[in-house]
């Protein structure tokens, strides 16, 4: 079983066997998007921002 | 990081190609692509550039666009390597991207399995007629489609947009009558689209979410018999609200607008209306490109623009994991000072690269 800390509320999060590099999960106790950064060790970051922007 | 050779985009822009008149370019394109070993090149029946690397079964296509808006900005490199930049029509929108994709295929090379598939549609800058024609030709498990967004940030939306023209008619009236005239009407109708979208906006903090109209004309008229006002309206939609919806909406809005009026009202759709696209955040594409930007040095970010692009085009017909990907400063579309990093290029290259590699590993 693999478990990360939420860099945003410090929630211990138990990551899925299928997880994978760079998916996007979320926190269940904040909500907040997390990338997976790492799986060895596991590692996780706050998932990209979201921007907005005009143009094309 | 391997370098990359800036020839595919320094021969992109000096090949000037407005819309209508791509032909040069495009043929350029086919033999740039056949010299750095696609596997074929040419010229699909849409007028598009067309270059394949691999045979797949699995297909992922690259969709760039080789036409620019008019006006041609002479081609200049300025600046000292790795601050290098080039100025030309097009460096950025969006012949800066489909360098990339030409480019990081041809890095990539064949990948067993795969397909990489790079296209340089034309007629993007008016009425997406080479992405029409390509929508009907491919049915890819990816989709990139190729927009300036910075080289470390990935595009997951791109709002819809569809135009019309309200007008109001009614008989001809005399001055001193009091009546509404055809044109107060037509003021009437146009501030109660706005308001109705200032409801429908209310709780939406995204731009992404909220419809945006634009009042971009007004004209009125009379003879003898009959008065009349026309508004030109367009609107940037959110993916909640088809055209079809808001063709219907623009309808029932401007007529409730003048219950005490005596105006007869026509809505006529202008263009090609297109809904929004918005990508899945969590798809193996978004991973691979996610962590070409992480390996290339970069943190990445997600973007979501009012504008539109192909994606708008292709996205509902092809219904795949699609991106919006491209190096390049999109405030600089359109603009006489259109220029792009040469360093940040060759960061996206490397992006694509990786992503396509570890795409193809999966």
């Amino acid at each position: 079983m693999i478990t990360v800390s939420c860099p945003e509320c410090a929630a211990e999060i138990t990551l899925e066997e299928s997880v994978e590099v760079n998916e996007i999960i979320v926190c269940p106790d904040c909500g907040v998007d997390l990338e997976v950064t790492a799986l060895d060790p596991a590692e996780v970051e706050l998932a990209p921002m979201e921007e907005e922007d005009w143009g094309e | 990081m391997a370098e990359t050779d800036f020839s595919t985009l320094v021969g992109l822009v000096e090949h000037y190609s407005p819309s209508g008149d791509e032909r040069l370019a495009v043929a350029w394109l086919v033999e740039r692509m056949r010299a750095l070993g696609f596997g074929e090149a040419f010229v699909d029946g849409g007028g598009n550039a067309v270059g394949v690397m691999g045979s797949g079964p699995r297909q992922v296509v690259l969709l760039g666009h080789i036409d620019t808006v008019p006006g041609e900005i002479p081609v200049r490199r300025e600046g000292i390597p790795p601050h290098e930049i080039l100025y030309g029509r097009g460096s950025v929108d969006a012949k800066g991207p489909l360098a990339c994709f030409v480019d990081a295929v041809a890095q990539a090379g064949v990948t067993d399995g795969w397909q990489f598939v790079v296209i340089g549609a034309v007629e993007e800058e008016r009425e997406s007629d080479g992405a029409r024609f390509v929508a009907d030709q491919y049915r890819p498990d990816f989709a990139v489609i190729g927009e300036p967004n910075n080289w470390d940030r990935v595009a997951l939306g791109y709002k819809g947009s569809a135009w019309a023209e309200v007008t109001l008619r009614r008989e001809q009236s005399h001055t001193a009558s009091g009546e509404q005239t055809a044109a107060e009407a037509a003021v009437e109708a146009w501030l109660a689209v706005k308001a109705y979208a200032d409801t429908f906006n209310a709780e939406k903090s995204r731009v992404f979410d909220r419809l945006l109209p634009t009042l971009r004309g007004m004209e009125s008229g009379q003879d003898g018999f009959e008065q009349w006002a026309r508004l030109n309206i367009g609107c940037r939609l959110p993916v909640e609200v088809t055209p079809e919806a808001w063709y219907e909406k623009l309808v029932d809005v401007a007529s409730d607008s003048h219950l005490g009026g005596d105006c007869h009202i026509t809505v006529e759709r202008v263009g090609y209306p297109v809904p929004a696209w918005e990508g899945e955040k969590n798809s193996s594409l978004v991973r691979a490109f996610l962590n070409g930007i992480r390996q290339t040095g970069g943190t990445p970010r997600f973007v979501y623009k009012t504008g539109t692009a192909d994606s708008n085009v292709v996205g509902p017909v092809w219904r795949c994991p699609a991106v919006v990907y491209g190096p390049g400063d999109s405030s600089l579309d359109h603009t006489p000072d259109e220029h792009i990093s040469l360093e940040e290029c060759e960061k996206a290259v490397n992006v694509l690269t990786r992503a396509l590699q570890v795409l193809a590993a999966k």
